[in-house]
């Protein structure tokens, strides 16, 4: 009797999640076209009485964005490039070959999932400052980010190479080619979507990665955007326009991505590459 | 006849379990050989182990003459049917079919017309542009034999390619298959747990067991003469009726356990008193007026039309008429069967006597 209505109550749900989750969105936004005063009218407006960019460009220049978001980019380039490249590699290996070793390769890059960041960072810190690569803070950022998200990259990668059927690759042995050159030319050009799909996760979740900038980075020109929107907040910060305006130029472009691709992503996510 | 592949003493371990022991085989250069056997025989193990992508434990592989024990696959020079076809999704049909060739390094132009000749034979012009997934089963089955005829290998491998086909394009793909081999006088080896197959197809049938081959020889060679009760059960379609039974006083005729004393005819004497078992095919039993040498009551009936099964009420006999008839079930019924056609096993090791 009532199954007709379920759906219909299951949707409201999920509507009125996803506009909890999404309002600080909104609010970002709206904040920032705000006055300085009418961010503490009470009850608070929805929508600005008269919306003002100026505080964009006075955040961009005043804050040196450019340079923060450049650090930003090199930095989460270097993490997926690295996951990338190795985490491929890694991921074929576990997905083909079946041993206890695997098996133990397995569960210690799910034990590096689980570990927390903050936790890590003090180890890293005193690691990092012995062998000297505190010196190259970008560097050593990149590092230890590229080995956060190697475990969810290897573990999702892992699943697509093991939807790309093995007799594949036997028929391209059998036809001439080589190990290496089978896995060249037919199971990565079947798995790129998957790995593509984990590659640009991993970037935006390197892009707006903080722990580690914030501790290992202390030089200001080298640090990225999450760090500098932290420099806003002070034990008198108040400035919540400019914030949320720095805030809106940091997400914009991470939002543009993943709703431009959001079909690919979902779809790469749930379905293997084939059939 | 030459030799084409030739396998000696061939051990394969995967950890504890011993797929194939000890396997001995020569398969002669344009002739057609078949290995059939229940599932986990070690047939497909065998067949992968001369194409390369299995290791053997022990023994020696040859092709064409050159030992091939430890060399890796694209180096042997065999062409693989795979059961799920395994055509390369994210390539058309020509590009399925000159992966090999352009490996091998021909030039662009001469694989495009050896691709265009091979779809011709196999009636794939019209498709060389669509992709796998465009195809339909049959279409996807002849991509594949393309792909391996197209180099010219020094053997066919198939590993059951028609099962994942319907039955009537099955029967076809058969006797295709067949007239491609004869065609290209290559050496095939076709592996299939379908006896019909191995028998239609052949013209070398081994039958394989836990690993070992049981007994190989001309498909009619193993209907007539099974070495073991397992080969007489196995071949021939509806299977071998096995009737436990005794030899008789004058050692001439065997006595029927359940059938109420009835007898069959040996094929030669055998010592009084002794236990035996007696295989009777289903086509050669005849439902006779007088001079029967046994007797069963009726089960069920089942007519094709062309042919009619009839089995026995304890479910122990089946056997085959070639008209129609007008027996029904329940009814007792006197069935003879000529003397050359029993087969008798020992009960203990199987094998014949």
């Amino acid at each position: 009797m009532t199954r007709p209505y379920t759906p219909w109550l299951l949707l409201a749900l999920a509507l009125t999640l996803a506009a909890l989750y999404l309002f600080p969105l909104y609010w970002m936004y709206v904040t920032s076209l705000k006055s300085a005063s009418e961010i503490y009218f009470n009850p608070p407006t929805f929508w600005p009485l008269a919306p003002d960019t100026s505080i964009y460009p006075q955040v961009w220049f005043g804050r040196t964005m450019s340079t923060f978001l450049w650090n930003s980019v090199v930095i989460a380039s270097g993490v997926t490039a690295i996951t990338v490249i190795l985490g491929t590699g890694c991921a074929y290996v576990l997905a083909r070959y079946r041993s206890v070793w695997v098996d133990v390769g397995l569960f210690l890059i799910l034990m590096l999932q689980v570990l927390p960041a903050s936790v890590m960072i003090t180890p890293l810190f005193v690691g990092f400052n012995q062998v000297g690569l505190l010196n190259y803070p970008r560097t050593a950022v990149v590092l230890a980010a590229a080995a956060k998200a190697m475990p969810f990259f290897v573990v999702l990668v892992r699943a697509t190479f093991m939807s790309v059927p093995r007799e594949l690759e036997e028929a391209a042995l059998v036809d001439g080619n080589s190990r290496v050159g089978a896995f060249f030319s037919i199971v990565l050009p079947l798995a790129r979507n998957g790995i593509l799909v984990c590659a640009i996760l991993t970037f935006m979740s390197a892009f707006g990665e903080f722990i580690y900038s914030k501790s290992i980075i202390q030089e200001k020109n080298l640090q990225p955007a999450s760090v500098g929107l932290s420099g806003f907040l002070g034990p008198n910060s108040s400035d919540w326009n400019a914030i949320m305006a720095y805030s809106a130029i940091y997400v914009t472009p991470i939002l543009a991505v993943f709703v431009l691709l959001q079909r690919r992503i979902v779809s790469g996510l749930t379905s293997g590459a084939l059939k | 006849m030459t030799v084409q592949i030739e396998l000696n003493n061939i051990d394969k371990h995967y950890g504890t379990f011993h797929a194939l022991k000890g396997v001995s085989l020569a398969i002669e250069k344009g002739s057609f050989v078949a290995l059939v056997g229940p599932s986990g025989c070690g047939k497909s193990t065998l067949l992968r182990s001369i194409a390369g992508l299995e290791s053997i434990t022990s023994g020696s592989l040859r092709i064409a003459g050159e030992t091939m024990t430890g060399v890796p696959p694209r180096k042997r020079d065999v062409a693989m049917v795979f059961q799920s076809y395994a055509l390369y999704p994210h390539m058309t049909v020509e590009e399925n079919l000159t992966y090999s060739l352009r490996l091998h390094g021909v030039h662009k132009p001469e694989a495009k017309a050896r691709a265009a000749e091979v779809a011709a034979t196999t009636g794939l012009s019209a498709l060389l542009h669509r992709y796998p997934r465009e195809l339909s089963g049959g279409q996807r089955q002849r991509v594949a034999m393309g792909r391996a005829i197209i180099r010219n290998p020094k053997a066919f491998l198939f590993d059951e390619p028609l099962s994942n086909l319907d039955a009537a394009l099955r029967v076809h793909m058969r006797k295709e298959i067949r007239a491609l081999h004869d065609r290209l006088g290559a050496t095939s080896v076709y592996v299939t747990h379908d006896q019909v197959e191995a028998m239609t197809m052949a013209d070398h049938v081994v039958v394989m067991r836990d690993g070992c081959i049981e007994q190989q020889g001309a498909p009619l060679e193993l209907y007539d003469r099974p070495v073991s009760r397992f080969v007489a059960g196995f071949i021939g379609s509806p299977a071998m009726n096995f009737i436990d039974a005794v030899v008789a006083e004058d050692g001439r005729t065997a006595v029927l356990q359940n059938t109420d004393g009835g007898t069959v005819p040996l094929p030669s004497p055998l010592e009084p008193g002794r236990s035996i078992v007696v295989g009777l095919r289903p086509e050669h039993l005849r439902v006779v007026e007088h001079q029967g040498t046994f007797q069963i009551t009726v089960g069920a009936i089942e007519s094709t039309g062309s042919t009619t099964f009839i089995s026995s009420a304890d479910d122990l006999i089946t056997l085959v008429q070639a008209d129609r008839t007008s027996i029904a079930a329940g009814d007792r019924v006197s069935l003879a069967i000529p003397e050359i056609h029993v087969h008798v096993f020992d009960p203990e090791t199987g094998l014949r006597l």
